[in-house]
């Protein structure tokens, strides 16, 4: 299967005082087409910072890593902004929906700093996909938490990305919400899309078709 | 969907805080304005009161300093310094000249205190040396105790020909034999009397506050100005009319320094209030500044979304403060004119333009775009992670 993103010993060190925090510890992963992955882990074991190196939000301090074969540690602020753009799609536990936003603006909001065209269609497309046609108008704080994170989803899918990392998409939602997310993934996943979940709740990581074990920044089978 | 529309949005969400932050840009620039507008109307009135409408290029004075003599020639004041009369046959023969004025100025304050009238002894010569200065009713003088009025101050006085004025200062008795057109200069609140009499009233016989001279080629004044001083004694000046009105701006610079001073202040008072209000505005969405740098924004976009939002705070400001200055001017324009130490002109000393306008809406929108530098900045610079994780 094709590679979507290699990372080749990827190790984060956080300076803390003169203390040395090793984030991430000589992790190699590969993401490819069509990849289902849970990320599991205690608090603190790198969770999130796994996922943003490979998203390219974040800088490894060691190791390489790899988008379709494309070396990007050493591409400037600017190409990783446009691989993100063109190839990843982010989840946040948050949502980081914007207030003043209508759903649908919130969802066409990557589209103005991409500088791609919005099309009524595809928006309507993806909120029906996400089932909230009727709530298109609607600003975030009208929402429900499980809604909030399907527009969420919703936004992350407008720039057709290959692939959505989603850290603890559900971790903020009761056990019905979270089911309708994931079951939102698996539907993305079936279309072709890899999904990288990051996740507390073992059911979730049970469904999907790989788990990474992670444990004070090393992956533990 | 636009930044722009992002930009208005955020505005909205503190209505009171904008509109508070736009207020003291208009206020700036309505200040701006005003100021403008005032301090380029009263040059403009000057320079088109003295130099433009009269038909005078040249005055010959005993006063060397332009802004001294302009003092006699603008506002009547009675200079130690006067003009010998033989010198009005002198510059009749030079070369170039058209048409010599000699003139004996003073002023009186009315018995009541409430008005200065401005007298000029004149000649017929006036008629030759001033086409604007055109008697619209009655005639010339008929002996020494007639006067011609001006067309404000006959206004003023309900005066008709032929009706007698009493001056209790001067202990005298006019007789009315012409009223002039209005002319929107100084004339239309003077008193002309023929020169004789003047001279009589001031104790100045065979002397004048000035010479008025007409030339008959423009062109040529720096030659005749240059034939005139060598046909005189080194005493006197020749000062171009020009020169005059500048000297009488001289009077005007303190004034002018003190308004740009205000100009100057409002300005900075409003720096401060954009600057505090964006960066205030910049702490309070650090999250969402780091949500649209995780959906994608650059350091550019975010530069832009900051300072859109300060034009538009800018913007609406500097338009309110354009509008306010044109209702603002006039009402300026009369203040001014009453506390004005120099030449007050009869004309509007208040021109607001769509130049003045338009430079102000500048320079509140320049001012905008400098004082969003540093939060605009300061947003870039956000690093979504770091503010993410200390949630
Ligand atoms: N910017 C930072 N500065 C210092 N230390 C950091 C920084 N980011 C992460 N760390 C540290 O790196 C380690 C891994 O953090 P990370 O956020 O990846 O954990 P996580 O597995 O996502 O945890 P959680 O399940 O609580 O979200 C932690 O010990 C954390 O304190
Ligand atoms: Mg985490």
């Amino acid at each position: 299967m094709n590679s979507l993103i290699s990372l080749e010993n990827v190790s984060k060190f956080y300076k803390r005082g003169i203390e040395e925090v090793h984030a991430l510890d000589g992790v190699t992963l590969d993401i490819a087409e069509g990849d289902l992955i849970a990320i599991c882990g205690p608090s603190g074991s790198g969770k999130t910072t796994l996922l943003n190196i490979a998203g390219c939000m974040d800088h490894a301090s060691k190791g390489v890593v790899r988008i379709r074969g494309e070396e990007v540690e050493r591409g400037g602020e600017r190409r990783l902004a446009e691989i993100r753009q063109s190839m990843i799609g982010f989840v946040f536990q948050q949502f980081f929906l914007i207030p003043t936003l209508t759903v649908e603006e919130n969802v066409e909001l990557p589209l103005l700093f991409s500088h791609h065209k919005a099309n009524p269609s595809r928006t309507a497309d993806l909120l029906e996909r996400v089932g909230l046609s009727h709530r298109r108008h609607h600003l975030p704080g009208q929402l429900s938490g499980g809604e909030m994170q399907r527009v969420a989803v919703a936004r992350s899918l407008i720039n057709e990305p290959k692939v959505i990392l989603a850290d603890e998409p559900t971790g903020n939602l009761d056990s019905r919400n979270s089911a309708a997310v994931v079951e939102l993934f698996e539907t993305l996943n079936r279309a072709g899309i890899a999904i990288v979940l990051v996740t507390h709740n073992p059911d979730l990581a049970a469904r999907c078709r790989k788990v990474v074990h992670l444990e004070d920044g090393k992956v533990v089978g | 969907m636009k930044i722009l529309t992002l930009a208005f949005n955020n505005i909205r969400r503190t209505p009171m805080r904008a509109l508070l932050t736009a207020a003291s840009v208009l206020i700036a620039a309505a200040t701006l304005s005003v100021v403008l507008a005032l301090d380029r109307g009263y040059a403009r009135a000057v320079k088109r009161e003295l130099v433009d409408k009269t038909g005078v290029h040249l005055y010959i004075t005993k006063e060397n300093c332009p802004i001294e003599a302009a003092s006699v020639v603008a506002q009547g004041g009675l200079s130690p310094l006067y003009v010998e009369q033989s010198l009005v046959a002198v510059s009749e023969s030079t070369e170039g000249i058209a048409a010599v004025l000699p003139f004996q100025l003073f002023a009186e304050t009315t018995s009541d205190g409430t008005r200065t009238d401005i007298f000029m002894g004149v000649t017929d010569a006036i008629r030759r040396v001033r086409p604007d200065w055109v008697i619209e009713k009655g005639g010339w003088f008929e002996n020494e105790d007639s006067v011609i009025l001006g067309a404000q101050i006959a206004q003023i006085e309900l005066a008709k020909v032929g009706d007698r004025l009493y001056s209790e200062k001067l202990d005298k008795e006019f007789k009315v034999t012409g009223i002039l057109r209005k002319s929107y200069s100084q004339d239309d609140g003077m008193i002309f009397l023929p020169l004789a009499t003047a001279q009589r009233l001031v104790k100045r016989e065979g002397r004048l506050s000035a010479i008025a001279v007409k030339l008959t080629d423009v062109s040529r004044m720096q030659e005749v100005t240059t034939r005139l001083r060598g046909r005189i004694s080194q005493d006197y000046s020749v000062i171009g009319a020009k020169e005059l009105s500048e000297g009488v701006l001289g009077f005007f610079a303190a004034t002018r320094m003190i308004m740009f001073v205000m100009v100057g202040v409002a300005f900075g008072v409003s720096v401060f209030g954009i600057v505090n209000t964006m960066l205030m505005v910049v702490m309070e969405r650090r999250r969402e500044i780091a949500y649209l740098k995780c959906v994608g924004a650059r350091r550019a976009d975010v530069l832009r979304l900051i300072t859109m939002e300060t034009l538009l705070i800018c913007v609406v400001g500097g338009l309110g403060g354009i509008l306010a200055g044109m209702f603002i001017t006039p009402l300026a324009g009369s203040m001014l004119r009453g506390t004005l130490v120099g030449y007050v002109p009869a004309g509007s000393i208040a021109a607001p333009s769509a130049g003045v306008a338009l430079f102000s809406l500048l320079v509140a929108v320049g001012t905008g775009v400098l004082c969003a530098l540093y939060p605009a900045w300061k947003a870039a610079s956000i690093v979504p992670m770091e503010v993410l994780r200390n949630e």
